[in-house]
């Protein structure tokens, strides 16, 4: 049996990168139902011709939509849990923006940039998480925040983006926090260095060859969306050795 | 033509025109008048105090149906006339049933008729194709779009329903309960918003458990008094699933209560109970209408908001109390000034 046969799945920021190689290893473990959001149409929808090459009875479904505005927050939640009958047992929360590149120090940050990255990497997360909670309340479910290693230490340049990932694992404790004895489970996993378009953005001067392919990183990913982790809950990972 | 079973003078001061949240007060801490209905004892309280009221073993359900954006602005083509459409419900030929609102004058009167094409933006038509058999006052609309593409769309040019005692056009979320999941409604199940999850935990440590059903709420009003008063049984879809009922099932069997959050609960958990009492999870239709004559099956208690003067739901809340001592209910609600309406306060029947 195949690691996660039944299960209907959200995925934020699936267009590309960790979120592509994530909704094509879901596939591959022959998920019931991926619905993949992201701003991108064009690249979400390859997204989606992939995973349908890979398993035809897994249910697809595509949203385009801007995450850091709260109207398509509740659409992508309607949405999803329409297609689903009102089912949904993981959520990915993947989908953030670095913010201008290059990254400008703090001191020079612009207030609308910082509030944009914060929308997106952090308020959206919390809101989706709230909008899907009903459908997990009942048969339990897994949340998934993506960090980062800004999310733990701060980094000179990594501004607005670091915060907004600081931001996520406090937030992901508390909600594991509140959520102890529901049977909804939330867990942060920091990817590590991936050779994905926003980490090349962020380190253009980097050479990224000897970054990780997001595809190597989706394991841990994958056990926690399965039963495998059904008692986990509250606790950080890293998806590569460090 | 039935009658309302009472009516009474609701002064407009006690309409509530924002959420409990707008008025600085948590959504749990709305009003809470408790009526028995094995004795004539009234008693005044808050919500957030329900387990004062409750015993452990009992189960309150609630409804888990989404509110969709069901108010879409539209012209007939090529040059007709502009309405509002309030979609009412989803039938089983996934045509919709809708209230057309003209926008000017008679709200009836634009010339309404089989075949006009309607179109609301963003490529999104639907065909009128006649009057509803049951609900004259309802048409039946075919859209362009169905399934997920028609409800993207709908999220994207619809608004929610919003009636006249309400000052503002309040966004989605206000009219989404903690239990929200697959959005079919077009109202809000509005007994259920003032629950908080702060709420729900402190009553499960006190052995009041939950479940939900799923029923998806039409129109409770159709802006034509005498459809109103008379409000014939509109089709509604629900569905009681199998841990549902079997969390039902085993309440009763150890004497706990059922407390029905909500009209649509009552009538969803009626409409499932079959002739030996037993409920039958299952996805369905009801036409069911529950009044004085209807002998409750399932539910033993119901928490549920204040309803305007003459409307149907006062009917449903015959069937757990006499007509008689419900108007008592309302007088002393009016006089202790609660609020009337979706963003009001509750009425538990206990």
């Amino acid at each position: 049996m195949e690691r996660l046969q039944g299960k209907y799945i959200l995925i934020t920021g699936a267009s590309q990168g960790l979120g592509r190689a994530l909704a094509l290893d879901f596939a591959r473990q022959q998920a019931a139902g991926i619905s993949m959001v992201a701003r991108n149409a064009a690249k979400l929808e390859e997204t989606a011709r992939q995973v349908r090459g890979i398993s035809p009875i897994t249910e697809i479904l595509t949203i385009v939509a801007d995450l850091s505005q709260a109207q398509d927050i509740e659409r992508v939640a309607g949405l999803t849990l329409s297609a689903f009958q009102g089912r949904l047992d993981v959520l990915v929360n993947n989908a953030s923006i670095l913010g201008p590149a290059p990254m400008p120090m703090l001191i020079d940050y612009p207030l609308k940039a910082f509030r944009e990255v914060l929308e997106t990497n952090l308020i959206a997360p919390y809101l989706l998480i709230q909008k899907i909670l009903p459908a997990m309340m009942e048969r339990g479910g897994s949340i998934i925040n993506v960090t980062s290693d800004a999310g733990s230490t701060g980094y000179p340049g990594w501004g607005a983006y670091g915060i907004s990932k600081f931001g996520l694992e406090g937030m992901s404790q508390t909600w594991a926090a509140e959520l102890e004895g529901t049977g909804i489970r939330v867990n942060w996993v920091d990817p590590g260095n991936m050779n994905t378009p926003m980490h090349r953005a962020a380190e253009p001067d980097e050479d990224p060859s000897s970054w990780a392919d997001p595809a190597e990183v989706t394991e841990v990913f994958i056990y926690l969306a399965s039963e495998e982790s059904r008692n986990v809950s509250g606790k950080r990972f890293q998806a590569q050795e460090s | 033509m039935m009658n309302a079973p009472f009516t009474f003078e609701l002064p407009p001061g006690l309409c509530a025109g924002e959420p409990p949240e707008q008025r600085g007060i948590p959504r749990d801490q709305i009003r809470l008048l408790v009526a028995h209905r094995d004795s004539d004892q009234v008693e005044h309280s808050r919500l957030n105090r329900l387990d004062n009221f409750l015993r452990p073993g009992d189960l309150l359900v609630f409804n888990s149906s989404r509110t969709l954006p069901a108010s879409l602005q539209g012209c007939a083509a090529p040059a007709g006339p502009c309405m509002e459409a309030r979609l009412a419900e989803h039938l089983p030929d996934d045509a919709w049933l809708a209230l057309l609102l003209c926008q000017n004058g008679d709200p009836a009167g634009c010339g309404l008729q089989a075949g006009m094409k309607i179109g609301f933006g963003m490529e999104l038509e639907a065909v009128v194709e006649g009057r509803d058999d049951f609900i004259p006052r309802l048409w039946k609309l075919r859209f362009s779009k169905s399934g997920t593409e028609l409800i993207d769309l709908l999220y994207r040019i619809g608004r929610p329903i919003r009636y006249e005692h309400v000052s503002t056009p309040w966004n989605l979320d206000a009219y989404q309960t903690i239990f929200a999941r697959e959005p079919g409604s077009a109202e809000m199940p509005s007994a259920a918003r003032g629950f908080s999850w702060r709420l729900l935990f402190d009553l499960k440590r006190r052995g009041i458990e939950r479940t939900c059903i799923t029923l998806h709420a039409g129109l409770s009003v159709y802006s034509d008094e005498p459809d109103d008063w008379t409000h014939p049984g509109s089709e509604e879809e629900f569905l009681v699933s199998e841990l549902a009922a079997q969390e039902i099932q085993r309440t009763r069997a150890a004497g706990g209560r059922i407390v029905a959050v909500g009209t649509t609960v009552v009538r969803a958990l009626e409409s499932a109970v079959d002739s030996a009492g037993d409920l039958r999870p299952g996805h369905r239709y009801t036409r069911l209408r529950i009044d004085s004559g209807h002998a409750l099956r399932v539910v033993d208690s119901l928490i549920t908001g204040f309803h305007e003067p003459k409307a149907s739901h006062l009917d449903l809340l015959t069937a757990f109390l006499p007509a008689e001592k419900i108007q008592r209910v309302y007088q002393e609600a009016v006089q202790a000034r609660y609020l009337w309406h979706e963003f009001g306060d509750l009425n538990l029947i206990l």
